[in-house]
C-alpha cells in the first residue's frame, strides 16, 4: 500500500470521508472537514507505522492533500537514508 | 424549576447493569438470586506471573453491545455506556420533556481509564526498546492522540453526557470503593435541592490488567483460590475467608424528581431517601467502626426513619479479616436490638469487588431485592466467623420478604464511608 492509500483508507473507513473527494488533486485538507483532533488522528496512522511524530501538524491545514502526502513521504525518507521502508502493520 | 427551598423527593426510574454475573439488569439479578458466582482464575497475562490470581470478569460478548463509535473507548467507559443505555431505555427517557440543561450525569470510578493507561505505558517501554535497537529510527513518543481523553477519569461521564445531550452538571467521583455510592448520594442531593430534574448515575470500573493487578496483589488483601470450588473463593463473613476478588463491571441508575416522574407515569423502582458520607481520618486502608457508624446514622437521620424501618442491608462485606468484623460491629451499634432481625448480605461473594462500580451495582441489587421481595444471599457462606453473628443470608436467596426500606454500604480505602437508603414505593 502506498502512503496515500494508507491515509485515504483511514479517512474513508474510519473518519467517514466520501471516497470521491480524493478524485480531485486540488483538494485541500480543509475540504475534508476534519477538526484539529481529526487531523492529528489522521497523522497518527502514518506516525504509528513509521515510528516518528510529525512536527507542527497544523501547518497542513492550508495545504493540498497530495502535498501533505508528499511532505510526509519526504520526512520518512529523510529519516531512513532516502528509503521508504515497508510500513509496520497497523495495530488492531 | 422547583423551588430550591423545598426539598424534592427523588426516585429511581431506570436500572442498567453489566456485571460479571450477566450482560444486563435481569441476567445479573437472576444469577445473584441463584447464589452462583462468577469468580474464576484471572486472565492469562496475570496468572502467568500470579498463578493463584482470581478475578470476576464481564463476559467478553459485551463488545457486541457497543455502538460503532464506542470501539476506541477505554473498557471502563464502554461498560458505562452500555449500562447507561439499558438504564435510560428502562426509564423510558425518550418520553422525557425536561430541558437538557436540567439533566445531569454523576459517575463514580476508582482508577479511571486503567486499561488505556497501562497500554500507554506498555507501548512507551516497548518503543523505548525498539528505539534503542534501531539507533533512534523509531521514536518512543508516538502514541495515540486520543490517549488522554480515553484514560481520563471523567471519560465515562463525558461519553454519557454527549451521547444523551445531558447539558446540566457532569460530575465524576473518584473515591475508591465508595465512588459510585457517592455519585448516587450527591445526585440525590442535586435533584433534592432543585438543581436538576433527572440524573444518570453510573458506576464503572475495569482494571483487571497485569500492572494494576500486581499492585493490588502487593497489598495482600486478595482471596486465595478455594481448593474445591474456585467460584467459592470469596467468602464474606465466613471464618475461612481470605480476602476479596477484583471484579469489573458497571451499573447505572436513573434518578428523577419524584413529582416529575409521577406526572409522566414513570415506573418507580424506589425512592432514594437517605445519604450519609463520612471520613475516618485515621488510616489509609484500615476501616474504622466510628466512621462507618456515622455514615449509617447520617443516612438514617436524613431519611427520617427509625433503624427498625430498614429491613435489608447490603453490606460492603469485602471478605477481608478486619473489614467484615468492623462492619458487623458498626451495624450492631447503629441498629441495636434490631440488628439481630436485620438480613445483611454481601453480594461480593458472587460478583467480586467492583471498586468504583461496587456502590452502584450493589444498590441496584438492593433495589431489585426490595422490589421483588427476594433477598440476594451471601453466597458460599458455610461457617460464619463467630465475630460476624448477624443474619448474613447464607448461600440461598430468601424469597417472599416484605422490605419497606433498605440500606447499602460502601466503605473505601482512604477512609471514605457512604451509606444509602432506599424506600419501597409499594410499602
Amino acid at each position: 500500500m502506498t502512503l496515500q492509500q494508507i491515509i485515504q483508507e483511514y479517512l474513508i473507513k474510519q473518519a467517514g470521508i466520501e471516497p470521491s473527494k480524493f478524485d480531485d488533486p486540488e483538494m485541500m485538507l480543509a475540504d475534508l472537514g476534519l477538526d484539529s483532533l481529526g487531523v492529528v488522528e489522521m497523522l497518527y496512522e502514518v506516525e504509528d507505522r513509521y515510528g516518528f511524530q510529525v512536527q507542527d501538524p497544523y501547518r497542513y491545514g492550508t495545504m493540498r492533500f497530495v502535498d501533505i502526502v508528499a511532505d510526509l513521504e519526504s520526512t520518512i525518507r529523510a529519516r531512513n537514508n532516502g528509503e521508504l521502508p515497508e510500513p509496520k502493520a497497523a495495530k488492531a | 424549576m422547583p423551588n430550591p427551598a423545598t426539598p424534592q423527593r427523588v426516585v429511581v426510574t431506570g436500572i442498567g447493569m453489566l456485571t460479571p454475573l450477566g450482560l444486563g439488569r435481569e441476567a445479573s439479578f437472576a444469577r445473584a438470586l441463584l447464589g452462583e458466582g462468577a469468580i474464576a482464575a484471572a486472565p492469562e497475562p496475570i496468572t502467568r506471573w500470579l498463578p493463584q490470581a482470581l478475578a470476576a470478569c464481564v463476559d467478553p460478548a459485551f463488545t457486541a453491545m457497543l455502538d460503532k463509535n464506542e470501539a476506541g473507548l477505554d473498557r471502563a467507559t464502554q461498560l458505562a455506556m452500555i449500562a447507561s443505555r439499558e438504564a435510560l431505555r428502562d426509564a423510558q427517557s425518550e418520553k422525557w420533556q425536561y430541558p437538557p440543561e436540567r439533566l445531569g450525569v454523576f459517575a463514580g470510578i476508582g482508577m479511571g481509564g486503567s486499561t488505556s493507561l497501562e497500554a500507554l505505558y506498555l507501548r512507551f517501554h516497548e518503543q523505548l526498546r525498539r528505539s534503542i535497537e534501531s539507533n533512534g529510527a523509531v521514536s518512543p513518543t508516538v502514541v495515540h492522540p486520543l490517549s488522554v481523553p480515553r484514560l481520563m477519569s471523567n471519560a465515562a461521564a463525558a461519553g454519557i453526557s454527549m451521547a444523551n445531550q445531558l447539558r446540566g452538571p457532569s460530575h465524576t467521583y473518584s473515591v475508591a470503593c465508595s465512588s459510585s455510592a457517592m455519585a448516587i448520594g450527591e445526585a440525590f442531593r442535586n435533584i433534592r435541592h432543585g438543581y436538576t430534574d433527572a440524573i444518570v448515575t453510573v458506576g464503572t470500573e475495569a482494571m483487571i490488567n497485569p500492572g494494576v493487578f500486581i499492585a493490588w496483589n502487593a497489598l495482600r488483601v486478595m482471596a486465595k483460590p478455594d481448593s474445591v470450588k474456585v467460584a467459592a473463593s470469596c467468602r464474606p463473613f465466613d471464618r475461612d475467608r481470605s480476602g476479596f476478588v477484583l471484579g469489573e463491571g458497571a451499573a447505572a441508575l436513573i434518578l428523577e424528581n419524584a413529582e416529575c416522574a409521577q406526572q409522566r407515569g414513570a415506573r418507580i423502582y424506589a425512592e432514594v431517601c437517605g445519604y450519609g458520607s463520612s471520613s475516618d481520618a485515621s488510616h489509609i486502608t484500615l476501616p474504622s467502626r466510628d466512621g462507618q457508624v456515622r455514615a449509617m446514622q447520617m443516612a438514617l437521620c436524613e431519611s427520617g426513619m427509625a433503624p427498625a424501618a430498614i429491613q435489608y442491608l447490603n453490606a460492603h462485606g469485602t471478605a477481608t479479616d478486619t473489614g467484615d468484623v468492623v462492619e458487623t460491629e458498626g451495624i450492631k451499634l447503629v441498629f441495636g436490638d434490631h440488628a439481630a432481625a436485620l438480613p445483611v448480605s454481601s453480594t461480593k461473594s458472587m460478583h467480586g469487588h467492583l471498586i468504583g462500580a461496587g456502590g452502584a451495582v450493589e444498590l441496584a441489587l438492593t433495589i431489585l431485592s426490595m422490589r421483588s421481595g427476594s433477598i440476594v444471599p451471601t453466597a458460599y457462606l458455610e461457617n460464619p466467623d463467630p465475630r460476624c453473628t448477624l443474619d448474613h443470608v447464607p448461600r440461598v436467596a430468601r424469597h417472599g420478604q416484605r422490605i419497606g426500606a433498605a440500606m447499602s454500604n460502601s466503605f473505601a480505602f482512604g477512609g471514605t464511608n457512604v451509606s444509602l437508603i432506599v424506600r419501597n414505593p409499594a410499602a
